[in-house]
């Protein structure tokens, strides 16, 4: 056989390989796109119910069975998945080899997706783990979803072993950390029979913030850590600043979480820790922040062009305000005004949309495209962007405002009928914020469709979009 | 950088034993500890019926509105005395919460110790407080065209009645009607709570 015969068929072999990746990445994709469709179509009909409590009163539509549905839904149906599925591409492109356990990535896929059907079938039965955020799914379900972080994990750990470059790059330390961290808290949080009465709430807050911050932060660092320096063809501001976030994070963040029970039975030095530990936070959280806003200053015109990093400067920016605002949030003072009011729920959708959503959109418009060939609709993009990005920031701005009202109502000492008046207008302005940020939603699905089952890119030739500025690799 | 760290093996146990070590100092040994706190002297456990209403209320998500934590704070003693560890003691799947859209509920069998208007309340909230944005439970009732013998019927106000007949209790609604009058705190002795 010829040498050329032969480099033709290795190079032949890479393509397939490299073909499947993309089929991964896509499917983890396209599968998170329905689940963010179908979880936040939830969340904005409870939001229609709190000026409207006597609509759509059925068991299988109640505020208190659907609650859990979204929140389960979208951390692990959309953020996971989505996040996942740039994670594998990432791992694979960061270390220079195609995927090695592709099985693996598929069967993680089929967990993953097998544990959000099972999870909300359950939920919407009434069938839960106790009315504890984020956990509410049944054993049964979460064992599901552990098999998935198994395999999805073990694909990208097979992967960076077998890389053909020397180091591990910094994403791939923050993706391993975060699927090791989390295969660790589901058994925290899964072992029933050491947590019961107040002991479960003190696990309970050890899991509810971690299963935030030791989870789809690091994912989300991790994906922005590679799509940034690609996006901006530059290399990031500074590793070793990534290498502090990532202990930092690490040591501080398990500390944090009995600040969701200040004032509590909890002793009372625990939840003082936590709180000095929060400010302890604004470490990772600044270091972070910092070093991604230093990645892309000087480079507003290439921001400005591109499709995905808008996305990503919106991460990063409720990154710093949302985690800092968290930190405030934990001192004493505030928290006997903010906390039990909708300021929290602000807070986590400044936390979960406007930093992890954002990103995940981020890495997808900027990794996707280059891998399937096929560029996203330029005017849906802006119009996705604009209606999250103003959807998210009335939604945060507005209950705020109306969670305050809430605490100095009950500061006064007012009848408690006067927090729920009070609020009242700031809940319609906030289905209404929900409202942009469904439409926007609709509008992500159908750039997913373009750049998967989309028209192939040589009819797209000759449109007269301007050249994309897509990562190259 | 870190040479060690750049094998995958050492990266994945240093951050297992860090993560590790700190998931059993804040998360496990917490968790120990504190379920093998004493119940609050007095405190009873609950009855057969008392818990599955209570098993009704985690099911419908009452916690996502409803705290049964009083904290030491002025704008809390409305509700009764601050909570404390033993209150807890029978409390699995714990229901603290850190949502109070509606108001705290742990004393509210005290509180409120009318059974109609509790029932009146879970079939249509706002026939008792009109501006209420609370959901209705209307699956835990029946509604018939005639009230048969032993059936419990819920007076409801004008306005408020169904137009094809009368609505009774079910199991359901009397087990978390129940629940609802067992959350009476039992007061403490020996000084105030910490």
């Amino acid at each position: 056989m010829s040498a050329t015969a032969k480099a033709g068929r290795v190079e032949a072999v890479r393509t397939e390989a490299a073909a499947e990746d993309v089929a991964i990445f896509s499917a983890y994709t396209i599968t998170a796109t329905f689940w963010l469709l179908f979880t936040t179509a939830v969340g904005l009909l409870l939001s229609f119910k709190f000026p409207y409590p006597d609509w759509a009163t059925s068991p299988l539509l109640s505020f208190g069975r659907l609650r859990a549905i979204h929140t389960n839904g979208t951390f692990y149906g959309w953020a996971t998945i989505a996040l996942v599925g740039s994670s594998l591409y990432v791992a694979a492109r960061a270390s220079g080899v195609a995927l090695v356990a592709k099985r693996w990535a598929w069967i993680g896929l089929w967990c993953f997706n097998a544990a959000a059907v099972l999870g909300t079938i359950t939920l919407d039965a009434g069938l839960n783990y106790g009315d504890q955020e984020y956990r509410e799914w049944i054993w049964p379900v979460k064992l599901v979803f552990l098999a998935g972080l198994f395999f999805s994990g073990g694909a990208i750990v097979r992967t960076v072993a077998a890389r053909a470059e020397r180091e591990i790059y910094i994403s791939n330390w923050y993706t391993i950390g975060g699927f090791v961290f989390t295969i660790i808290l589901s058994f925290v949080a899964l072992i029933p029979n050491y947590q019961t009465g107040l002991g479960q709430v003190g696990v309970q807050g050890f899991f509810m913030h971690n299963a935030v911050g030791m989870w789809f932060t690091f994912l989300a660092l991790g994906v922005t850590y590679y799509a940034l320096p690609k996006l901006l063809n530059r290399p990031i501001y500074s590793y070793a600043l990534g290498v502090l976030g990532f202990w930092t994070n690490l040591v501080f963040y398990p500390v944090i979480g009995a600040h969701h029970f200040e004032f509590s039975p909890l002793p009372w030095w625990f939840q003082t820790l936590a709180i000095v530990f929060s400010v302890g936070m604004l470490v990772p959280v600044w270091a972070g922040s910092a070093n991604f806003f230093l990645t892309m200053r000087g480079h507003g015109e290439t921001i400005r062009r591109s499709y995905a990093l808008p996305f990503i400067v919106v991460g990063v920016a409720y990154y710093f305000l949302g985690s800092t605002q968290g930190t405030v949030e934990a001192f004493r003072t505030l928290q006997s005004i903010w906390h039990f009011t909708n300021f929290t729920i602000g807070h986590s959708h400044a936390t979960m949309y406007g930093f992890i959503t954002f990103i995940a959109w981020g890495a997808i418009y900027a990794l996707l495209p280059a891998a399937t060939g096929k560029r996203p609709h330029l005017l849906a993009t802006g119009l996705h962007f604009w209606l999250a990005t103003v959807g998210v920031t009335f939604y945060v701005l507005v209950l705020s405002v109306g969670g305050t009202l809430q605490g100095l109502d009950w500061a006064a000492g007012n009848p408690f009928i006067a927090s729920v008046d009070a609020a009242a207008p700031y809940w319609v302005a906030r289905a209404v914020a929900g409202s942009m940020m469904f439409l926007a939603h609709v509008i992500f699905a159908y750039n997913v469709w373009v750049m998967t089952f989309g028209p192939p890119p040589e009819t797209m030739r000759h449109t007269t979009l301007p050249a994309p500025e897509v990562a190259r690799t | 950088m870190n040479r060690g760290m750049n094998n995958v093996w050492s990266l994945i146990a240093a951050s297992a034993i860090v993560y590790g070590f700190l998931a059993i100092v804040m998360g496990v040994i917490p968790g120990v500890v504190m379920s093998n706190i004493p119940p609050t002297e007095g405190l009873k456990p609950f009855t057969a019926a008392q818990a599955r209403g209570r098993e009704i209320y985690v099911s419908e998500g009452c916690a996502y509105c409803h705290t049964q934590n009083v904290r030491p704070l002025q704008q809390d003693l409305v509700f009764g005395r601050p909570s404390v560890a033993g209150d807890y003691a029978y409390s699995t799947p714990e229901l603290l919460s850190d949502h109070r859209n509606g108001p705290d509920l742990t004393n509210i069998g005290a509180r409120q110790p009318s059974t109609t208007w509790q029932f009146i309340h879970l079939w249509e909230p706002r026939a008792v407080v009109h501006d209420s944005i609370m959901p209705r439970y209307p699956w835990l009732f029946d509604v018939k065209s005639h009230a048969g013998p032993g059936d419990e019927v819920v007076p409801l106000p004008p306005g408020f009645r169904p137009s094809n007949g009368v609505v009774v209790t079910t199991e359901q609604s009397r087990d978390l009607v129940m629940y609802l009058e067992a959350l009476k705190q039992v007061p403490l002795r020996g000084g105030p709570a910490k």
